[in-house]
């Protein structure tokens, strides 16, 4: 029997709808091959990209735009949305509309073409956690913008245009509906409440212990319970805090720990699979919020979105978060092929 | 007299371009699909390319990371009716990105840029 769940932030419904019992391989999707060829975001092409805006692991004192960096930050060089000029919002009778300022940035995440975040070293790991920081901070000094979103395409079906791994930053001078209504939904549980929601789940989901993937000391991977796709997991820090930007070097360490961990159990169960992950974190130039509480969602790309989903705003998904828990918490013990519940 | 390379699957545009670009003083080459592009690229090493996406084979993307290994200096437009392939990270290994439209000014400005 299908089974409708409500998430408890969001109030957004969804439908687990297991017809047969579905192992980790059933899943796997056959991606495009890789055609190769030129690389703009490769050492020694630095000329095709943008002037950087961060490098990391260059020497002291080399020059700007060569060969030798770690990780490295960019503009868009065709960027949908533009840096330059003032704010206009605008009003076309009950229309609004303003002009497309904002910022595109793109995190390129290692010198390496064929290199896999989700096998990088966590040496390096820990570098691109600290660049979606550092840029977070600094396009935070620009008072046109309300929002930074960080987030990630692996693999041609989540998106990615380009082999060599990267990840991306917009800037934004609006606050995107996703963010407004996770804000809406976690004000309206803590005035009623006076609790944080996500501290609360964080809470019974480590004493239920159905939806827990892993943890560390700081953090802790789950599948939510009204997830929009099998395998959907969430990274949350086990402490109350509002905005990624406020981490401290150590909770990086430990971010980049759970998320290794996290993407190469995910990648054990089903490899190879292309997914997407975002960085919920509160909005630019607001105080540290008692209700809202940052955190990555990665959605692996393993269902399509079809007229039912975009009519009703439900997502059909074909495995329940419990099962799919159970897969991810064993892969690394056994081969997916093993892994059955 | 500068070369370029006009690779596009329609022969409307081919016939269109040629006009344009001849009438400004440079000698035009066609092809009509990535590989014939790619031998034309080896034997007749234009001075600049101008280069569609959408074609039928090897779409211009694959085209155009074919053709800066061999050549990274050289330049080459990107010339498409799909915007959102602005959106394709690859498309960084281009030199300039051009929307097609009626008014081919755009293009020869980045023509002229680039060969003089």
């Amino acid at each position: 029997m299908p089974e409708l769940r409500k998430d408890p932030v969001l109030g957004r419904w969804i439908i687990i709808a297991q017809e047969r019992a579905k192992r980790p391989t059933d899943f796997i999707i056959a991606e495009a091959p890789v055609t190769g060829g030129f690389c703009p975001l490769c050492p020694g092409n630095e000329n095709t990209t943008p002037p950087e805006v961060l490098a990391y692991g260059r020497p002291y004192g080399a020059p700007a735009n060569t060969p030798g960096w770690q990780v490295r930050v960019v503009p868009n060089k065709y960027p949908a949305l533009v840096i330059e000029g003032e704010i206009d919002r605008q009003g076309e009778g009950l229309y609004d509309k303003m002009n497309g300022i904002g910022a595109h940035e793109v995190v390129i995440e290692s010198p390496h073409h064929d290199d896999i975040f989700a096998r990088m070293d966590l040496d390096h790991m820990i570098l691109v956690f600290h660049a979606f920081r550092a840029r977070i901070l600094d396009l935070a000094r620009d008072p046109r913008f309300r929002y930074v979103l960080v987030f990630k395409n692996y693999g041609r079906a989540a998106g990615a245009s380009l082999e060599h791994s990267h990840s991306q930053l917009v800037a934004l001078p609006i606050l995107p509906r996703m963010i407004v209504s996770e804000l809406q939904g976690t004000l309206e549980y803590y005035n009623y409440k006076e609790r944080c929601i996500y501290c609360d789940i964080i809470r019974q989901e480590i004493q239920q212990q159905v939806r827990v993937v892993c943890q560390n000391e700081l953090f802790i991977t789950m599948t939510p319970f009204a997830p929009r796709t099998p395998f959907e997991m969430w990274i949350l820090p086990k402490r109350h805090e509002s905005g990624y930007h406020n981490q401290d070097d150590q909770q990086l360490a430990a971010l980049a720990a759970i998320f290794s961990e996290t993407l190469n159990r995910l990648d054990a169960c089903i490899p190879g699979v292309p997914y997407n992950f975002v960085l919920h974190t509160q909005p630019l130039h607001s105080e540290n919020m008692k209700h809202f509480h940052w955190h990555f969602e990665i959605v692996p790309k393993l269902t399509s979105i079809a007229g039912f989903e975009w009519g009703s705003g439900f997502y059909i998904n074909p495995m329940s978060p419990e099962e799919a828990a159970q897969y991810l918490r064993e892969s690394l013990v056994k081969g997916p092929q093993e892994a059955r519940p | 007299m500068k070369k370029i390379l006009l690779v596009d699957d329609e022969e409307g545009i081919q016939l269109l371009y040629q006009e344009e670009f001849q009438d400004e003083g440079y000698e035009v080459i066609s092809a009509f699909n990535g590989e014939e592009a790619l031998e034309k690229f080896r034997s007749e090493i234009p001075d600049l390319v101008i280069l569609d996406i959408q074609m039928p084979g090897m779409n211009g993307i694959e085209v155009l990371r074919q053709m800066k290994m061999i050549a990274p200096q050289l330049p080459i437009i990107l010339s498409t009716a799909f915007h959102e392939y602005k959106q394709d990270l690859s498309a960084w290994a281009s030199d300039e990105f051009i929307v097609k439209s009626p008014d081919l000014e755009s293009l020869k400005e980045a023509v002229r840029k680039h060969l003089g």
